[in-house]
């Protein structure tokens, strides 16, 4: 038990160093772009719609039609699922 | 006897133009289902009494302003650009204070990023001590810029090292110059830029991080660059927070948010450097006046308590 206890403490703290290690690398990766990543998964649903909308504008060319409306449903999601956790991985 | 006013706004929101494209006459439809039968009568009715008439009519006007509400905010939704999420930036509570940490590192990505475009002519060096920087460290700083100075006992203007009472330097010597460098795009001084956008800080946080590619159908010229959070989309300034592209003194790893993060800290700090203290002053005032407000809560019933509690007996006269 006592073991287990101790190894499961060693490991705890080897991840620490070497997290403290990555954010220390210089080609350390963005925080925020990481995150939309992550985020990319909340918001399927606008996702699909900006997709679908593409196709419409790809197919027929009039140049009046644009996809603004989709992109930003799209991106505020991102924003809104972003910002409660972006500062909290920043200095 | 109000028809002519009615009339007269109705012929303001139901403008023709809005019906010509077809999206805009579907979400017209979409967005007053329950009207567009009055709407039909409008169309069919020509001649009868003044009250249906102007009933259709009224119908008319609202569903075109109904569909004008819903059609102008689509149309405008790139012209006002997107709305940028809230950051829980640390020094908003009530009780907060500045990262000052953030100030010094935010105060060097302007320094080495922005300050080739961007004035801060309202701040001085002298503003920096104690704050972000220590007093030698800000006159080392001071000295490495030339600043011209008023004429001499000759009469001739010099150049000298900047001082500690100098302003941050200036990039461009006029609006003009600025302009003319920049494709006729005016850079904005930054001193006051948190509080002169909406939203400031968590706006050009976002505009800052927020070059995403454009979205499908939308051009611009090549002169240009996209940016969702910009009004109209189209902004000269291209980005300018790349990973690594400042080194940080302490080591922080300088990546695009770290660096927005800390520069929007430096510019909120320059629009409002008297932050801390109005928040103290603010704290210590609200609880002064609401023992003030307790006492004359006391003193006001203590003096009404005489004619509150009298009372008046009606007696008939014999």
């Amino acid at each position: 038990m006592q073991n287990e206890q101790t190894s499961r403490k060693a490991t705890a703290k080897l991840t620490s160093i070497i997290q403290q290690l990555e954010q220390s690398w210089e080609d350390a990766v963005d925080q925020k772009k990481a995150l939309e990543e992550s985020c990319k998964s909340k918001c399927t649903k606008p996702y699909v719609e900006y997709k679908q909308c593409v196709k419409r504008v790809d197919s027929d060319d009039s140049g009046q039609k644009h996809c603004t409306g989709q992109y930003f449903d799209y991106w505020s999601c991102v924003d809104k699922c972003v910002a409660p956790k972006l500062f909290q991985e920043l200095k | 006897m109000r028809t002519g006013k009615i009339n007269r706004l109705i012929a303001h929101f139901s403008l023709p133009g809005f019906l010509s494209q077809p999206s805009v006459a579907a979400s017209l439809l979409k967005a007053a289902p329950i009207l567009t039968p009055k709407l039909g009568q409008a169309e069919s009715g020509s001649s009868g009494s003044q009250f249906p008439k102007t009933t259709a009519l009224f119908g008319a006007g609202a569903s075109g302003f109904l569909g004008c509400a819903t059609i102008a905010y689509a149309s405008d939704e790139a012209e006002h650009g997107l709305d940028c999420p809230s950051y829980p930036w640390p020094h908003i509570s009530i009780l907060s204070s500045y990262d000052h940490s953030s100030i010094r590192r935010g105060h060097q990505v302007y320094q080495q990023v922005c300050a080739s475009c961007h004035s801060m002519s309202l701040i001085s060096y002298r503003d920096l001590v104690g704050v972000a920087y220590a007093e030698e460290e800000t006159k080392a700083m001071a000295a490495e810029i030339e600043v011209v100075d008023g004429p001499s006992d000759e009469g001739k203007m010099f150049t000298r090292p900047g001082k500690v009472s100098d302003r941050l330097p200036q990039p461009y010597t006029n609006e003009q110059a600025a302009r003319f460098a920049n494709g006729g795009a005016y850079p904005p001084d930054l001193s006051l830029i948190t509080k002169a956008r909406h939203n400031g800080q968590n706006y050009v946080f976002a505009l800052l991080t927020g070059y995403h590619d454009y979205p499908a159908g939308v051009t611009i010229r090549d002169e240009l660059h996209y940016n969702p959070y910009f009004p109209g989309g189209a902004i000269v300034m291209p980005k300018m927070l790349n990973d690594g592209a400042v080194e940080y003194e302490d080591g922080t790893p300088a990546t695009e948010a770290q660096m927005g993060k800390d520069v929007v800290t430096f510019l909120s700090w320059a629009a409002e450097p008297e932050m801390e203290e109005r928040k103290l002053m603010g704290l210590k005032w609200i609880f002064v006046l609401s023992l003030v407000l307790l006492q004359a809560g006391y003193y006001r019933r203590m003096r009404w308590s005489v004619l509150i509690s009298r009372k008046l007996v009606l007696d008939v006269v014999n």
